[in-house]
């Protein structure tokens, strides 16, 4: 039998989400996946052509990029800020909306606004987005990389600035921090490899059509 | 730390693998001579400004670049050898008669390696027809590149077509755009976006992102979209292109693909096969540009055959002939030219079996060993 196509799924938020919308597409994992306490990474479904992994979601678009899987749900900011060439996001799954923002602690925002400024502090989990927004308005970023909790950053003086994802504002409110500007608008994307897609349209284009039915 | 490290994205290719690359791109280069391309060998490093000039698109800072100490003009070593194909086919080679069929294999570099192409340096080797980019040309073209893949042992091809200069086509006719936006709606088109094109206003161009796929649907569903009929041409046009492409090659049409189609004008390709990750080479049609301010169209390909292996080259037969020390010289002579690689004893102390031998010739044969 040929190698099955794996479809890669991200850990977390948009997970439970992605659920009903793969079932629509005809995609249901085995049981195992459901577990919590299962500590397996890769999972059968109730197609022999399709395995599923589940990684974290900046790990969907590097495997999915590198074709190490041929298919998977990922937030659009993810695909953002890697820029793969070989990524293809053909469907907006229209769930997981949020967006991605500038944020800084309620009490410094406004006081001094960008303008004369050539360089800001940023920490964030998307040095690359942010390194481009701020270019746009002529301001060097100097990001601190950070995987979580950024919000404590402010606070603890590692930077002024965070930028982060922003759903219901609750989290940075709870922090002492206000959104001060939007960099863009977030939504969970399928995405697919580009080679994959030439090379086995059989079983991706067919797959790729019904999640956009789904989606409708 | 050792002072042998290699830069990052270079590397030495060994034995047996750096043998059997030269014979996938001597296989290669047989194809493409054998349909009347002439070799040509340009330098490694050229001025800047030639290179970097001579044809849009082509984004000066992938190249290397630094000071002439004898002109103190900027120099640059080569990420792409088709720019130097125009260059010849603009002045060396003005004056010769058209279609001009030019071939090449060289080694490019690039200042920066992309994540998923870690490799820094890398083979071009490719095929220009310069003077015509008709229907006739582009068939051509294709025809050879497929036949060189497959003298270099590559199976299961399959070429993407694509329409490089679509969005323009049809801002400029039916469904038009911005002249600010079309190159962010060619931007979320090529990365397949459907949710950005929708958030930049050009839901007209969506439908696009579903003509792709296996050609015969991909052209009914474009066809479908051409309500003008600004594209009834280019479909022809396509078919007309994969009549001749027999069954073993499947080919697929994506019309919005802007992937290395930086300055390919009406038609481009890239070719795909089982077992090989990305692309394995690109063509199209496209423009040289002459010194008077003049274009001329052209049609040519890239190929990349540094991951081709698997060409049925000498080393692919893996026989070494053990000499012992006098030998039979005119029976080795005579084994050589039959395709043996010969490995001669230095002295009585030489172990075929050390040496990798798989035969010796005994009594002006080869025997097993």
């Amino acid at each position: 039998m040929a190698k099955p196509t794996i479809f890669a799924i991200p850990k977390g938020r948009i997970l439970d989400d992605a659920l009903p919308i793969l079932e629509q597409a005809g995609i249901v994992p085995e049981k195992g996946f459901f577990d919590k306490s299962n500590r397996a990474l890769k999972f059968g479904t109730n197609r022999e052509d399709i395995d599923i992994i589940r990684v974290r979601a900046f790990d969907v678009a590097t495997f999915v990029a590198h074709g190490a899987a041929q298919i998977g749900i990922v937030g659009s900011d993810v695909i953002d800020e890697f820029q793969y060439s070989d990524l293809y996001a053909p469907v907006d799954l229209g769930f997981g909306h949020c967006r991605l923002s500038v944020a800084e602690p309620a009490e410094k925002a406004g006081t001094d606004d960008l303008a004369g400024a050539s360089h800001v502090r940023v920490a964030t989990k998307y040095p690359n987005l942010t390194r481009r927004h701020f270019e746009a308005m002529g301001v060097q970023a100097e990001c601190v990389k950070l995987n979580g909790a950024m919000e404590l950053a402010p606070s603890l003086g590692l930077s002024r600035r965070i930028v982060d994802l922003v759903e219901s504002g609750r989290t940075l409110k709870e922090n002492g921090l206000v959104e001060t500007s939007k960099i863009m608008n977030v939504s969970a994307r399928l995405i697919v490899n580009r080679a994959a897609l030439k090379t086995n349209h059989s079983v991706l284009g067919p797959l790729i059509d019904r999640f956009r039915e789904a989606v409708r | 730390m050792t002072s042998d490290l290699l830069p990052e994205g270079l590397q030495d290719s060994l034995p047996p693998v750096a043998e059997a690359m030269a014979d996938a791109r001597r296989a290669m280069m047989d194809v493409l001579s054998s349909h009347g391309f002439n070799r040509i060998q340009p330098p490694m490093v050229e001025y800047e400004r030639s290179l970097g000039s001579r044809m849009e698109g082509v984004a000066r800072d992938t190249m290397f670049r630094f000071v002439d100490p004898v002109s103190l003009r900027t120099l640059a070593l080569r990420s792409d050898i088709t720019v130097q194909v125009g260059r010849i086919a603009s002045t060396g080679l003005a004056s010769a008669p058209r279609p001009l069929r030019l071939s090449y294999c060289g080694p490019v570099l690039k200042i920066r390696a992309g994540q998923l192409e870690p490799e820094r340096e890398r083979t071009q080797l490719g095929a220009e027809l310069v003077g015509n980019d008709s229907v006739a040309a582009v068939m051509q073209m294709v025809g050879v590149a497929i036949e060189a893949l497959r003298a270099a042992g590559v199976q299961n091809i399959s070429i993407d077509f694509t329409l490089p200069d679509l969005v323009d086509t049809l801002a400029a006719s039916t469904f038009p755009l911005d002249a600010g936006k079309i190159d962010a709606v060619r931007r979320e088109l090529d990365a397949k976006d459907a949710g950005g094109i929708t958030a930049l206003g050009a839901d007209a161009y969506l439908p696009l992102l579903y003509a792709a796929g296996p050609l015969d649907d991909a052209l009914d569903k474009l066809a479908a979209i051409d309500a003008g009929g600004a594209l009834a041409g280019r479909i022809k046009a396509l078919r007309e292109i994969a009549a001749p492409i027999d069954d073993g090659v499947s080919v697929t049409l994506d019309p919005t693909e802007r992937h290395g189609f930086e300055y390919q004008s009406w038609f481009g390709f890239s070719i795909f096969a089982e077992g090989y990750s990305g692309a394995l080479g690109r063509g199209g049609t496209y423009t040289v540009r002459h010194g008077d301010g003049t274009g001329e169209a052209a049609t040519g390909f890239s190929l990349y055959p540094d991951p081709l292996t698997k060409a049925e080259g000498r080393q692919a037969q893996g026989r070494y002939l053990f000499l012992l020390l006098g030998h039979d010289m005119r029976a080795a002579e005579q084994l050589r030219a039959a395709g043996w690689r010969t490995i001669a004893a230095l002295d009585e102390n030489d172990d075929a079996a050390t040496l990798g031998c798989t035969h010796i010739l005994d009594n002006g044969e080869a025997k097993a060993l």
